[in-house]
């Protein structure tokens, strides 16, 4: 696209998974969920007033008076409504309560597996991840599982993770370029940022895809609201660094 | 002794190869002052558990404190990127990364807790980590398949960072509790460093907040900002710089000033 765009990857990606929460009962975020914070933000500021916000400090529907850029802040559990801890929303999911999660995978392969363990020669570990968190848990228990992934390259996107740390009812795959649904066994392409081309998407995804249309755009409502939320652009943190 | 003791002291509690619960969640309420004191004393062999950790694990491989860590996640958020000592020592084989879900280092704990030799778990789909844990066949079903389990882990000591204390360590945690009161339950002994020693009244005042039991509280050592450079709520948030300056640590000598400039 030759044309100056008035938003940034991080904008599109907030909203599109705002937009998703739209007849959400509730949706878990966990460490490291800078854009998955503003996306629960905005929906409830925009689409479902009503939709429950979980995350790890505990407390249920934060009114976090600023966007913080760990996401396990004390503005995370600000004037909550109830407490509910990390165990007994793991529970939760046990019980099948949990309607939507936001993961994350360093690697993620066509059928919307995800590593986020490590990489090993077969014998030994060569590159040490984070680790997977409440993921494997909460990816095979949740009923919608959205990934997000700041990051679209064939080292993400590949045909096979070599660690599978979960798997499950993976729903949506948003990522810097494009929007996977999982239909079936297999993740498909169901939409494009604007900012891209499907040739360009097609050199960076290790597994075969489809074209495609464009994103919806955000919108300047959408986009008033996040900048007037996070002045500071704590959300651009994921592209950093 | 009483239970008032210094951070040496308690420090001196902890014998090499002791398996430790740490309190607190990433930068949040971390017992940081104790791990530095772990590491000035040299402590070796240890094993430590938590569901999601950064600065106290990180801390505890550089200075080879640590030969196995269990946890779910070990990592800074996107601020400062990844935990680098964590994954050098696990890279080149020092420190053993038992991997977990956050969620079955709570059923290890609560497993502890109760008192029980396992817990029955949820499934967690098909994951290498699955493979780590047992299957019973459900003695209450119909056929209706394999139950999954997790063993208890029994830690030595919950060590814990709270805001309030009473000398006897029945004490008080305000805001997000993460693990800590499961760790409490699961470990033999408690350590607690405290904002502030307070009299029991004060305790009693808030008595249904106190969740914290003295009776097995074996130390109780009062350190205002002793979850630098993480946070504590509400008294203070964590030290971006100070979290900074610590990941420029390369060598030994650094990490000597480090502990000597950052004491408590």
């Amino acid at each position: 696209m030759s044309e100056e765009l008035n938003y940034s990857k991080a904008d599109i990606m907030v909203v599109t998974m705002a937009r998703l929460l739209k007849d959400a009962e509730n949706a878990f975020m966990g460490v490291a969920s800078n854009l998955p914070f503003f996306a629960i933000w905005l929906a409830k500021e925009l689409y479902n007033p009503n939709l429950v916000w979980l995350n790890i400090p505990g407390r249920v529907n934060p009114s976090p008076s600023y966007a913080p850029k760990s996401t396990v802040h004390a503005q995370l559990s600000h004037k909550g409504t109830a407490s509910v801890t990390l165990a007994e929303i793991f529970d939760m999911s046990a019980r099948g309560e949990l309607d939507v999660a936001f993961l994350s995978g360093i690697q993620i392969d066509f059928q919307g597996y995800f590593n986020l363990s490590h990489i090993s020669d077969g014998t030994r570990i060569m590159v040490q991840f984070p680790g997977g968190a409440g993921s494997a848990l909460i990816c095979a228990n949740s009923r919608r599982v959205i990934l997000w992934r700041t990051r679209h390259d064939k080292r993400t996107f590949n045909e096979k993770c070599q660690v599978v740390t979960a798997s499950g009812n993976v729903y949506k795959v948003v990522t810097s370029d494009v929007v996977f649904k999982k239909d079936g066994p297999t993740l498909q392409l169901e939409s494009i940022h604007p900012h891209t081309t499907f040739e360009e998407v097609v050199e960076n995804t290790g597994f075969p895809i489809s074209p495609a249309p464009f994103t919806p755009e955000p919108t300047n409502e959408e986009l008033g609201l996040l900048r007037e939320f996070d002045p500071e652009n704590v959300r651009e943190i994921e592209f950093l660094g | 002794m009483g239970k008032v003791n210094t951070l040496e002291q308690a420090g001196a509690l902890v014998n090499d190869r002791d398996r430790l619960a740490m309190g607190g969640l990433l930068l949040q309420r971390i017992p940081g002052a104790f791990t530095r004191e772990l590491a000035r004393q040299g402590k070796r062999g240890l094993k430590v558990m938590k569901t999601a950790a950064n600065y106290d694990f990180d801390l505890l491989c550089l200075a080879g404190c640590v030969d196995e860590i269990a946890a779910g996640f070990v990592s800074f958020e996107a601020e400062f990127g990844f935990a680098p000592n964590f994954r050098r020592s696990v890279q080149e084989g020092r420190v053993k990364f038992d991997e977990n879900s956050c969620y079955t280092v709570i059923a290890a704990l609560r497993a502890a807790a109760y008192g029980v030799p396992f817990m029955p778990i949820a499934n967690l789909g098909e994951s290498y980590l699955a493979s780590k844990f047992k299957t019973v066949n459900n003695p209450y079903g119909n056929g209706d398949g394999d139950v999954l389990t997790v063993p208890a882990i029994y830690p030595d000591w919950a060590v814990l960072h709270v805001q309030k204390s009473d000398e006897d360590g029945n004490a008080i945690i305000y805001g997000p509790v993460f693990e800590d009161l499961i760790m409490a339950r699961a470990a033999k002994k408690i350590i607690l460093t405290t904002e502030k020693i307070v009299p029991l009244t004060e305790i009693q005042e808030d008595i249904d907040l106190a969740a914290i039991p003295g009776f097995k509280v074996e130390a109780v050592v009062e350190i205002p900002n002793g979850a630098f450079p993480g946070a504590c709520q509400p008294n203070y948030d964590y030290s971006p710089e100070s979290v900074e300056e610590y990941l420029t640590i390369k060598d030994n000598g650094a990490l000597a000033e480090y502990l000597e400039k950052n004491n408590p």
